[in-house]
């Protein structure tokens, strides 16, 4: 399996997490000339963007340290493309990160940060 | 949604009431301060949000922008913790909006949600006072602080949880009452009946303390002249209250208020010699008071004055004319009050024996002037009595006859003290050495023969207007000390008697 398969499968996993914890999907790899936002969803009336990482070790840090400042504005600034393009400006917003980690042949384990970063 | 809270700060010795303004809204979630925060102030951010959020509130995911206001000063204390953690709880709704608009909050947040105590809050609760607010909340560390500030509810809790449910109106705090009472006595550990001999030393002393001067005084290593300086606080007159107020203010200000009540003992500060030009007079990109403030209503010791760089002791010539400090900086301009009594204490030449009577001194004629000169002429000028402490002998050392007590002096003092008051008290001065050439005038009749001894002294002496002005304070005290109405001319000569020792030598 290599880097773009495991970062597809982690991100279904996220998905299934998201539905189950009660969030709607809005969007998934949003796309646009300067970034890229992993899935959107929401709950509540608040729009959350999430950034998905998945890991099979944290032998080279945790996943969530692997989004650094300038992976931050670059989502921060693709969120605010998606939310003109749907018209949403008013609306509560989060940033949140989400570490999975594989640790088995079917396991895994995720870590949902609330409000990951902001500016 | 927006709210406003009242917090505070202190610039220089005077608090200044800071309006928090709290909006939260929608956007990039995040916490931005505004209104010139200092590095203190800025770092407030992630204190406020821990300790939200581990008081088990919701720390808003929203945008959040904080004013404070005036905007155009530049606010550095981190007791606007607590005012932005209230204003941002009561912006998002998590306490309601109209709880705090007559209280003052002022304290520092510890990441757990505890209240820490912030210096220089006597003035900040005495400005509240003044901006007509009922009620303060501070932390513990500051209750009995903020109580001596005057008439108000002091509350005093323990946690961030605490004041939230407070403003719920969950559970009422209690407020924080004085039941200690006002120790007034003073309890000293030295006493002047321990320094054998000295009787010219400590006559000046005496004066000095009652009239306020400064003194130098000029002996052999060995001699007494530190024993005899520390002894000065045992018999200077109390305090009044607004003198109290004025130094305990200064304290609180520089974060050295420590005791749990008033400070009633007049300062004492020795700074050493190694002392800078911004430790002595204040410093700083905004000003925090230096010695000569520290020792405002007291006393500034200089040991081993030759010693102190000379830029060091120029600088205390305008406070000691003035009794204030001005301190210009680009953040801030500010005065600082320095009424002190200077006492400084030096050997007569490198070696030290220049003046004994009987150990031979092994410095040169060109030496010895070297290192007076050190010591400028206008600094002279400006210290009233000048007094030899010479080595004292055998005899004087194993004699059993007890010397006056501190008590003893003290009286006298208080007495000359209280008959200055009554005197000066339409211009508003509390002692003679704060007399400027117009209160002499009114008040310092002498008699003919004391005038033609003045008059013999300022030809012969060549002494400068300041330097007249001076005597005649000096004399003033003198008679004073023996309930003299007019200056006689017993008093004129101990005057001059006590004049400039350096220049003959």
């Amino acid at each position: 399996m290599n880097h773009l398969e495991l970062g597809e499968q982690g991100e279904q996993l996220a998905v299934d997490f998201l539905k189950k914890q009660g969030y709607r999907l809005l969007a998934r790899r949003f796309r646009t000339k300067i970034g890229e936002i992993d899935i959107i969803v929401k709950k509540g009336g608040m729009i959350v963007f999430v950034e998905v990482k998945t890991r099979r070790s944290s032998l080279f840090g945790t996943p969530a340290q692997a989004v650094n400042r300038r992976k931050q504005d670059k989502i921060i600034n693709t969120a605010f493309k998606y939310l003109n393009y749907t018209n949403n400006t008013g609306v509560p917003i989060r940033f949140d990160i989400l570490e999975i980690m594989i640790t088995g042949e079917s396991t895994a384990v995720c870590n949902h940060i609330i409000n990951a970063f902001g500016r | 949604m927006f709210a406003q809270v009242f917090g505070s700060t202190i610039l220089g010795l005077n608090g200044m009431l800071i309006t928090v303004e709290v909006d939260v809204s929608n956007g990039i979630p995040g916490l931005d301060i505004v209104g010139l925060p200092d590095a203190s102030v800025r770092e407030s951010r992630e204190r406020v949000k821990a300790a939200i959020k581990n008081s088990g509130f919701e720390f808003p995911t929203r945008r959040i922008t904080v004013n404070l206001a005036p905007a155009d000063i530049r606010k550095d204390s981190s007791g606007l913790d607590l005012p932005i953690a209230i204003g941002i709880l009561a912006a998002s709704g998590q306490i309601p909006a109209a709880s705090c608009t007559r209280t003052a909050f002022v304290a520092e947040l510890s990441l757990e949600g505890k209240l820490r105590g912030v210096s220089g809050l006597l003035s900040m609760a005495m400005n509240s006072i003044a901006n007509r607010l009922a009620e303060i909340i501070v932390a513990p560390d500051n209750a009995r602080e903020a109580l001596i500030a005057g008439k108000f509810t002091v509350y005093a809790p323990a946690t961030l949880e605490q004041i939230v449910s407070h403003l719920r109106e969950e559970s009422k705090l209690a407020a924080v009452v004085n039941n200690q009472k006002v120790v007034e006595e003073q309890w000293h550990n030295e006493d002047f009946s321990e320094v054998q001999g000295q009787m010219t030393a400590k006559r000046a002393l005496e004066i000095a303390a009652a009239g306020g001067h400064n003194v130098l005084m000029i002996g052999p290593p060995g001699s007494g002249k530190t024993m005899l300086a520390r002894r000065i606080t045992t018999i200077l007159p109390p305090m009044i209250r607004q003198e109290a107020l004025e130094v305990t203010k200064i304290y609180s200000a520089a974060g050295l208020f420590k005791s749990h009540n008033i400070i009633t003992i007049r300062p004492f500060r020795s700074p050493h010699h190694t002392v800078s030009q911004a430790g002595m007079i204040g410093g700083g990109s905004i000003p925090r008071p230096g010695e000569v403030t520290l020792s405002h209503n007291g006393v500034l010791f200089l040991d081993e004055l030759p010693e102190f760089p000379r830029a060091v002791l120029e600088v205390l010539r305008q406070p000691m004319e003035d009794g204030e400090v001005h301190i210009s900086r680009v953040n801030a301009a500010l005065a600082y009050p320095a009424e002190f009594m200077l006492i400084a204490a030096m050997n007569p030449c490198p070696c030290g024996y220049a003046t004994d009577t009987e150990k031979q001194c092994t410095c040169s004629l060109n030496e010895i002037r070297r290192y007076i000169k050190k010591i400028s002429g206008p600094l002279l000028d400006r210290i009233d009595l000048h007094v030899h402490v010479p080595r004292p002998s055998y005899t004087e050392l194993i004699a059993n006859m007890p010397a006056e007590s501190s008590a003893q002096i003290a009286e006298r003092v208080s007495e000359a003290r209280k008959i200055q008051l009554r005197r000066l008290e339409k211009f508003s001065i509390a002692c003679n050495a704060q007399m400027g050439h117009k209160h002499l005038k009114a008040t310092c009749q002498l008699t003919d023969e004391a005038q033609m001894i003045l008059k013999q002294a300022f030809t012969k002496m060549n002494l400068s207007a300041r330097s007249y002005d001076r005597m005649v304070k000096v004399a003033r005290t003198i008679a004073d000390l023996s309930q003299a109405d007019r200056i006689d001319a017993v008093h004129i000569s101990e005057a001059i008697s006590f004049r400039n020792h350096l220049q003959p030598l």
